[in-house]
């Protein structure tokens, strides 16, 4: 049989409120959701929750509701149903891209939308079984001292890896947090911090309940680069979100993951409206890009692969939404 | 000196294997892949990686192929969970375990489980998938001496077999 | 039997599937994972975490204290070494006085579950004195560098180097000359199966018995008497049902061992499961290997010359290393007809997992290097690259320059189909930007004609049995493990004999009970053990024929046997059926067991030379075929769009079978050439998961259309040589001179992945920048 795993108990709640209320009672405790990731974590050895919150049992997680403000995604919706939603398909293009590029189908069943945007971050220090993480002395980000990916550091550089979060960082998305005070809504772009060691800006006991796209999403996209045809998390991910005034950059947003501890929105891309969508302009993105994002030496391909597949998945999904438009 | 504790203590879990009833004692920790494979017996489920990585321990799940490895089997209280043991009605073949033989779909056998019953998750949801439909449906499987050519082959047989 | 040009005929038979593809289909098949383990303990393997240190200290006692604990064993409790060749056992199943890699076994604990056999490792206590660690071929090279096994001096476990024709001459006489270096990724077979025994001991009657994943069973069985000092005949190994091997189980494993350790300390039942991580420790896989290699060529495209480094990074000990390094060598020869060929090869050791045999063993990164530089030299002249290859063709029969004979060559009619089925002629030049054909041939033993423990025995043995229910039982030792051999027996045996396969019942790998055999290697399988079937068929034939002519009341001679009827004659008058014939042949002495064997010739077990047995063969495979790829500059990211493959194999005695090889190692060659590698970061691995061995899955695999070439062997069973391992290593040469042609870069480094591509491409892109400013000046 499989390694057992560290022993651990199970609440299973009906509603927010108690997955909450038995969070915060357990300092170590966990959510799990789909468990597709916190599970192969703990497999390793690199998470050991004493009490599991299962939020599979609880409905209002597992709804997609349209109304004229929007769409909300309930954080318990699945990547699979998501992926098959004809709604989100037509309109919130790079999430249904994102979604359906998100690892092997067997795992898309299981995973969630809020498990995806709390993904953990990883690392090849990191994502090691018990016996090799002990070899190499442990690591930052879990029972060590040192970050081996940079050693000078004072922060873990683990990568964030979640396909969702940078498609609906260029929709403009924001979350709903349910915690100890209730209910918080925050962009998304505020739910992460860039350190792999704490990317999430939780408090204890705090749940991703839903998240929210606005009504009249522009054009978008979501491409990723990954060795593999599937099952790969991303080496770097790239969602664009692109209207045009005439064939002038009306907005443009553009936003990352698989490069840092977190996925951002890349920032300056206002300056490119009114502006031909033109060499130069793709040019001017693709600096941007390598001027911003930090991929490091968290994954097998090279640092510096990731940051020009980066720039260039930027360019090419900007130029493919113009011709679209 | 080190003496272990008692082993943590069971709950029952019931759940509709193969389309029979059942309850067992599981601990909250145990993997679905253990329970199907320790305690109800069936080997058929496979273990090829160390979580979640190659799908030789897929099974059905109300119908959806998962990797049982990185399920936990409390989770599966009430439900219907199928495994390659159960597709073979009265010792007759499904289509799809008769065209992977035929077809050779299945070499060394080990992922043959995992793949048919991912196979089986997508003919239930689309009956004639196209070979684009079928890759994305089972690339979560991953087989070492077929090149797939012949799992692509065995899916669209049992396909037809079917029409 | 011994090898002669084979007469019996066979019909022409469409694909039958596996004998045992039911089983694998409905479940019931049982792995050694599956076997019935309620009762067993498990043992777990406490590993290294250094990568080189000489032991300072090793205590067990708080481990073996533990409750639940059943036992504990160390070095100290195998003094033997272990190995492949008798000359380089340098192996101890457990560690003794020094670990020479991160994840080398040192202890290991059977217990009453997991649990307590992860909680005894974790209170084992290991003391060491650590020593430089080598991670790469020349840092280990270094003089002064701290020698990995004493007796191996400059950490190299052999060198080769053999000159056959005279190269200089032939370089001098070449129109052009090109060197280049190819550096190749070491790979890991990954099958789906990770590494599993089960070992039980009994105590009151000194019996061992082991189930488990072995591809060589045998030797398995020899190495536990030598590493337990058992009498060998208390020993059984039985091989269950296997989850491929591709070479990864074709020497015995320190698990292996353990295992039996474990039983015999614990007097049980041990089931030792490996991690798949553990499973890439363990490895025995494809070495890192350095190519320089030096062609000469004339206008017309003919070979003069070729002279080839080979480096091989070996990792901590022996195995298979000095068969890999001549490999090498020796397969530079037996597919075209090169007048003078030089070859140096080293076998280097360092502290990582040890290497192995891999599907295509030693031949298949040399074979990259070599297709790739014959691919750029025909492009330089203006030539085509079938038309190179075609101008290099060997005549069958013939001996080459090494002495490796080639009864049978369908190369030719190879790269004839390929090239119509791509439609090459059309095509090249033609493709859309971004998109390129390329193409390549390989080739390999049908089986090592000489085998590795040399005790004289014949070289495969097949025993078959006819009793009273008219069923005939198959008895092979040969494991099959996926790759349908026992489907293979069956069939040999049902056609020979004339009668269906339904008939028939293989049982195999059983050293109790079948006949020994040398093990899934070298594919030596089909050939050997086919034409070993094929004999004992013959004689099981003619004790029926007997029996028929007996009640018939005619001469032997007389009798035909066909489709289960025997008759006198042609005529219908006086027959028998097959039921009829066996109560007959029954009658004087009961049941019937005959045998028949196969054995090479020693003119077909190589030259005289240093190394000289290893690539010999009794017959080669030939293959061809085109690669078509694209390339996006975006990502980097190289997809194959589609393979011709085309492959002479003699003579296809299950096609479905056949095809199923090809596709399968056509389609490992291109994990290979695309993106599989193993890594370590200072010895530790960094792949050892399959999210982090990137094997392709089905997303991204091509259809691959395969054309069998029948070249019909003098000697082969009914004339068919090898399938699985010759198309592996034409794959990656194919596809790098396809990235070629579709966006002109030659590309040196295996795998493809995207960075690497990326990496070239930039590159590219400083030198045109360079040469813009350069020229501008």
């Amino acid at each position: 049989m499989s390694a057992s795993l560290a022993e651990f108990r199970i609440a299973q709640p009906n509603t927010v409120k108690e997955a909450v209320a038995a969070c915060l009672k357990h300092p170590g405790s966990r959510y799990v959701a789909g468990g597709t990731d916190l599970i192969v974590n703990m497999r390793r050895g690199i998470s050991g929750p004493d009490l599991l919150v299962d939020l599979s049992g609880i409905d209002e997680l597992s709804e997609i509701k349209t109304d004229g403000r929007g769409v909300t995604i309930g954080a318990g919706v699945t990547i699979a149903a998501l992926a098959r939603d004809k709604a989100i398909a037509s309109r919130y293009r790079a999430l249904a891209q994102a979604a359906a590029a998100i690892a092997g189908p067997g795992h898309r069943v299981m995973a969630t939308v809020g498990g995806n945007l709390c993904l953990d971050t990883r690392c090849i220090y990191y994502n090691q079984s018990e016996w090799w993480r002990s070899a190499n002395a442990y690591c930052l980000k879990n029972r060590g001292t040192v970050c081996h990916v940079a050693p000078q550091g004072q922060r873990c550089h683990a990568a964030f890896s979640g396909d969702l979060a940078p498609a609906l960082l260029v929709y403009g998305a924001e979350v709903d947090i349910a915690g100890a005070q209730g209910q918080r809504r925050i962009p998304l772009s505020e739910l992460y911090v860039e350190d792999g060691k704490a990317h999430l800006a939780l408090a204890a006991g705090e749940l991703v309940v839903a998240v929210h796209l606005p009504a009249a999403p522009p054009p978008s996209a979501y491409e990723k680069v990954r060795v593999r045809g599937a099952i790969d998390f991303p080496l770097a991910g790239v969602a664009a979100a692109l209207t045009l005034s005439g064939t002038n950059v009306g907005s443009l947003r553009i936003a990352l993951t698989g490069t840092n501890s977190r996925p951002f929105l890349l920032a300056g891309t206002e300056v490119f409206a009114g502006r031909p969508v033109d060499d130069k302009l793709l040019q001017e993105i693709d600096r941007l890009v390598q001027k911003q994002v930090q991929p490091m030496r968290t994954t097998i391909a090279s640092a510096n692969y990731r940051r020009v597949a980066a720039a260039a998945l930027a360019r090419r999904l900007v130029s493919k939404l113009t011709a679209r438009e | 000196m080190h003496a272990p504790g008692p082993p943590p203590k069971k709950r029952l879990l019931r759940l509709r294997l193969n389309g029979r009833w059942r309850e067992d004692a599981v601990a909250e920790r145990d993997l679905l892949v253990d329970y199907l494979r320790d305690v109800a017996h069936l080997t058929g489920v496979k273990t090829g990686c160390d979580g979640g990585e190659c799908g030789a321990c897929t099974v059905l799940v109300d119908g959806e192929a998962v990797p049982s490895c990185i399920t936990l089997a409390v989770r599966c209280e009430g439900r219907d969970v199928e495994t390659i043991e159960g597709l073979a009605a009265q010792g007759r073949l499904s289509r799809l375990q008769r065209a992977f033989h035929e077809k050779l779909g299945t070499q060394c056998g080990f992922c043959t489980p995992g793949m048919i019953m991912a196979a089986e998750a997508l003919l239930r949801r689309i009956p004639n998938p196209s070979d684009q439909e079928i890759r994305t449906a089972l690339s979560g499987n991953l087989c070492r001496c077929t090149g797939y050519v012949k799992i692509i082959e065995s899916v669209h047989a049992a396909a037809e077999s079917a029409s | 039997m011994t090898a002669a040009p084979d007469q019996v005929s066979i019909k022409k038979r469409p694909g039958v599937p596996l004998i045992d593809g039911i089983d694998k289909v409905t479940g019931k098949a049982r792995y050694t994972a599956d076997l019935d383990h309620a009762d067993a303990l498990v043992g777990r393997i406490f590993r290294s975490p250094v990568s080189h240190a000489d032991i300072i200290r090793l205590d067990v006692s708080k481990a073996r204290a533990l409750d639940g604990v059943v036992a504990v064993v160390t070095g100290d409790d195998c003094p033997h070494t272990y190995g492949v060749l008798p000359i380089a056992m340098n192996e101890y199943p457990l560690a003794r006085g020094r670990v020479r890699y991160r994840g080398e076994p040192v202890a290991a604990v059977a217990a009453i579950d997991a649990e307590t056999a992860e909680r005894a490792l974790n209170l084992i206590e290991f003391e060491v004195k650590e020593l430089p660690a080598y991670y790469t071929s020349e840092t280990a090279r270094v003089p002064g560098a701290v020698l990995l096994h004493d007796n191996k001096p400059g950490n190299i476990e052999r060198d080769v180097h053999s000159e056959f024709g005279d190269v200089r001459q032939g370089f001098a006489a070449a129109d052009l000359v090109r060197e280049e270096k190819f550096n190749c990724a070491e790979i890991n077979h990954a099958q789906i199966e990770p590494h599993a025994s089960l070992a039980e001991y009994d105590p009151a009657t000194g019996r061992l018995m082991m189930q488990t994943v072995s591809q060589v069973g045998y030797y398995l069985h020899l190495m536990l008497a030598q590493c337990l000092e058992m009498d060998s005949s208390r020993i059984r190994v039985i091989k269950p049902f296997i989850g491929g091997g591709f070479g990864a189980r074709v020497e015995t494993l320190n698990f292996e061992i353990i295992a039996a350790l474990l039983a015999r300390a614990s007097a049980g039942k041990v089931l030792m499961q490996l991690t798949r991580e553990e499973t890439f420790i363990t490895h025995r896989a494809r070495p890192q290997t350095d190519i320089k290699l030096k062609l000469g060529m004339r206008k017309d495209g003919r070979m003069n010359a070729c002279e080839c480094e080979v480096v091989q990074r070996g990792g901590a000990y022996a195995g298979y290393g000095i068969i890999t390094i001549l490999y090498a060598g020796a397969l530079l020869q037996g597919i075209y007809d090169i007048p003078a060929v030089k070859y140096d090869g080293y076998r280097v050791y360092a502290n990582l997992p040890p290497c192995g045999a891999m599907r295509g063993h030693g031949s298949v990164d040399m074979r990259h290097a070599f297709e790739c530089l014959v691919d750029r030299m025909a492009r330089e002249l203006g030539l085509d690259p079938f038309a190179v290859r075609r101008a290099n063709l060997l005549q069958a029969p013939t001996r080459t320059m090494n002495d490796l004979t080639v009864n049978s060559y369908g190369l030719a009619e190879c790269l004839d189909k390929v090239e119509r089925a791509s439609g090459w002629h059309e095509r090249i030049g033609r493709m859309p930007p971004g998109k390129g054909l390329g193409m390549a041939c390989s080739h390999y033993v049908s089986g090592a004609a000489k085998p590795i423990h040399r005790t004289g025995e014949p070289h495969a043995l097949v025993n078959l049995k006819l009793d009273f229910d008219g069923g005939v039982t198959a008895l092979t030792g040969a494991a099959d493990i996926g790759q349908g051999s026992s489907t293979m027996v069956a069939i040999a045996v049902a056609e020979t004999l004339d009668i269906s396969l339904d008939r028939i019942r293989v049982v195999s790998a059983d050293t109790a009970i079948t006949p020994k055999d040398n093990g899934a290697y070298s594919s030596r399988i089909t050939f050997m053990v086919g034409n070993a079937a094929i004999d004992a068929a013959k004689n099981l034939k003619a004790v029926l024929v007997a029996a028929a002519a007996k009640k018939l009341e005619a001469k032997p001679e007389d009798i035909e046997c066909a489709g289960e009827v025997f008759r006198v004659g042609k005529g219908d008058q006086s027959s028998l059926p097959f039921a009829d014939v066996v109560a007959a042949a029954l009658v004087d002495e009961g049941a019937i067991t005959v045998k028949g064997s196969f054995t090479c010739p020693p003119e077909a077990q190589g030259g005289k030379h240093r190394g000289g047995a290893v690539g010999s063969t009794m017959g080669f495979s030939y293959a061809a075929q085109v690669v078509e790829v694209s390339i996006d500059d975006a990502s980097g990211l190289v997809t194959v769009d589609k393979v011709w493959v085309a492959l002479d194999c003699g003579h296809a005695i299950n096609p479905l079978a056949v095809e199923g090889q090809i596709e399968g190692s056509v389609w490992m060659g291109m994990g290979q050439a695309l993106c599989e590698e193993t890594r370590y970061l200072e010895g530790l691995p960094a792949h050892a998961s399959l999210l982090e061995y990137r094997m392709p899955t089905i997303a991204e695999s091509p259809p691959i259309e395969v054309q069998i070439v029948e070249s019909h062997d003098p000697y082969g069973p009914f004339g068919a040589k090898e399938a699985s391992e010759g198309a592996l290593a034409g794959f990656p040469p194919a596809m790098v001179n396809a990235i070629a042609n579709a966006i002109g870069m030659d590309l040196n480094e295996l795998p493809v992945t995207p960075d690497r591509v990326m990496d070239a491409l930039i590159e590219r892109r400083r030198k045109a920048k360079r040469n813009a400013l350069k020229a501008a000046s």
